[in-house]
């Protein structure tokens, strides 16, 4: 038990490691479409952003995106549909401590997603991770105690911030 | 942590030939292929391909979260059942057994907002892309959608899939190993808030801190999963009627409750020292 943060910490500063900052856009980015990445939102509600611990979901159903942005969400500073732009979506508490996820996006295109902000209450860590890595960052976790597993049941209160999180930075780059 | 004699808990498992991480459904969906150690052939591509587009159709037609899916739609009443994709009314009455087979207990059209399957769905499509997976070379695949698991063969000759459960009330820790032959299904409340209705009235309700079915149907399981964590000891009592399905669960008071016959793996359980 007392382990599990620094095997938490350990990974995702490995990962970000490996994965690098900004330089290697071909293993941080995902071609995602607008679609896919608005359905990865499963249980967020876009609450106001603050870093309060609202459980994610309680009020999802009222809490359906109301942007309808049309295509161009005016990008600032530049012209072009395909200008780049990028917002941070709200802190989240999730089990581990705090998360937000930053996306960035060309046109409507999401060209990349990473962890804005991570704390998992002693480590502070702002780290470009693959958006795929925090959902199996617990699962990770769990099976290093157990090398003997294949994977973890009802390990998915970690996506489930991530998506909550994903969710109000789509809504604010008008992606939906 | 070691299993009983003749176990090989410790033997370093071999790495699946093919591994995968799809981004859908609101998470991320893990496939993992082995083909008994030669390199997966275009064949075994092809199918993982198809079982990527199962779980994106799936995502596409149900998921509550975009407004204009036909599930989103046909809960606002704009459409009509028989004007919905087909896999919707087969997965509506796939629900509809599963409220039948959990005494009410899973009941989607009990929740506020509308007729809701989404409990069903993860499981249903994971089952059905790992069925999508299966060639002649394919000697074991397992499809992990955020801890909803459905599994085939093995991943090693003679050796069971064993998952994790995780601890409710300790993140990062195991309350249990599980010996699984083919599905294993968690809910809870830590989840994802209460997310969970009690049919009965209506209410968010969970008596449970963590509820796990193993089975050989993962859509069912997920079911059952979710039904036990609403009803407690009374849907327990129910699973335990049920032929091939088995339940674990971890009160909110953290005692842990089993069915007669739940997998445990050799050397731990609920409460073994070994996990817990």
């Amino acid at each position: 038990m007392r382990r599990t943060p620094i095997v938490l910490a350990a990974t995702a500063a490995g990962l970000a490691g490996v994965l690098g900052f900004h330089t290697k856009p071909a293993h941080i980015s995902f071609g995602v479409s607008s679609g896919t990445a608005t359905g990865a939102a499963a249980t967020g509600a876009s609450s106001p952003a603050s870093t309060s611990g609202a459980s994610a979901g309680t009020s999802s159903k009222a809490a359906t995106p109301t942007t309808t942005a049309p295509a161009h969400a005016s990008p600032p500073a530049s012209a072009g549909a395909s200008a780049t732009r990028t917002a941070t979506g709200v802190v989240v508490n999730y089990n581990y401590g705090l998360m937000s996820v930053k996306v960035t996006a060309s046109g409507k295109k999401i060209t990349h997603v990473s962890i804005a902000m991570l704390d998992d209450g002693g480590n502070s860590l702002s780290q470009s991770i693959d958006q795929q890595s925090i959902p199996l960052l617990e699962q990770q976790a769990l099976q290093a105690q157990s090398g003997s597993i294949q994977g973890v049941s009802g390990a998915s209160y970690t996506s489930a911030g991530f998506a909550q999180s994903l969710q109000s930075a789509l809504s604010k780059l008008g992606l939906k | 942590m070691s299993g009983g004699p003749g176990e090989r808990a410790d033997a370093p498992w071999p790495a699946p030939e093919v591994h995968r991480l799809e981004q859908v459904m609101g998470t991320v969906v893990v496939i993992d292929l082995y083909t008994g150690g030669e390199p997966a052939t275009a064949e075994e591509y092809r199918h993982l391909a198809q079982a990527r587009a199962i779980l994106h159709r799936a995502d596409a037609v149900f998921s509550t979260w975009k407004p204009d899916s036909p599930v989103s739609r046909l809960r606002r009443g704009e459409i009509e059942l028989g004007e919905a994709p087909p896999e919707v009314r087969e997965v509506l009455e796939l629900c509809a057994a599963a409220r039948d087979a959990s005494h009410g207990w899973f009941d989607p059209w009990a929740i506020p907002g509308g007729v809701d399957p989404t409990g069903y769905v993860k499981g249903w499509a994971a089952q059905r892309a790992l069925d999508a997976l299966l060639t002649s070379r394919v000697t074991g695949a397992l499809v992990n959608a955020a801890g909803d698991i459905a599994c085939h063969g093995s991943p090693a000759p003679g050796a069971p899939w064993r998952i994790g459960v995780a601890d409710p009330a300790s993140p990062g820790r195991l309350a249990a190993v599980v010996d699984v032959a083919g599905a294993i299904a968690t809910s809870g409340t830590y989840e994802r808030g209460a997310h969970l209705f009690d049919p009965r009235t209506g209410a968010p309700a969970s008596r449970v801190a963590s509820a796990t079915v193993t089975g050989p149907e993962l859509g069912l399981a997920d079911a059952l999963a979710t039904a036990l964590a609403v009803g407690g000891a009374e849907a327990l009592e129910l699973v335990e009627s049920l032929d091939s399905y088995e339940a674990f669960m971890i009160g909110t008071d953290g005692a842990p409750t089993a069915t007669a016959r739940f997998p445990f793996a050799a050397g731990t359980g609920a409460g073994s020292p070994g996990v817990a």
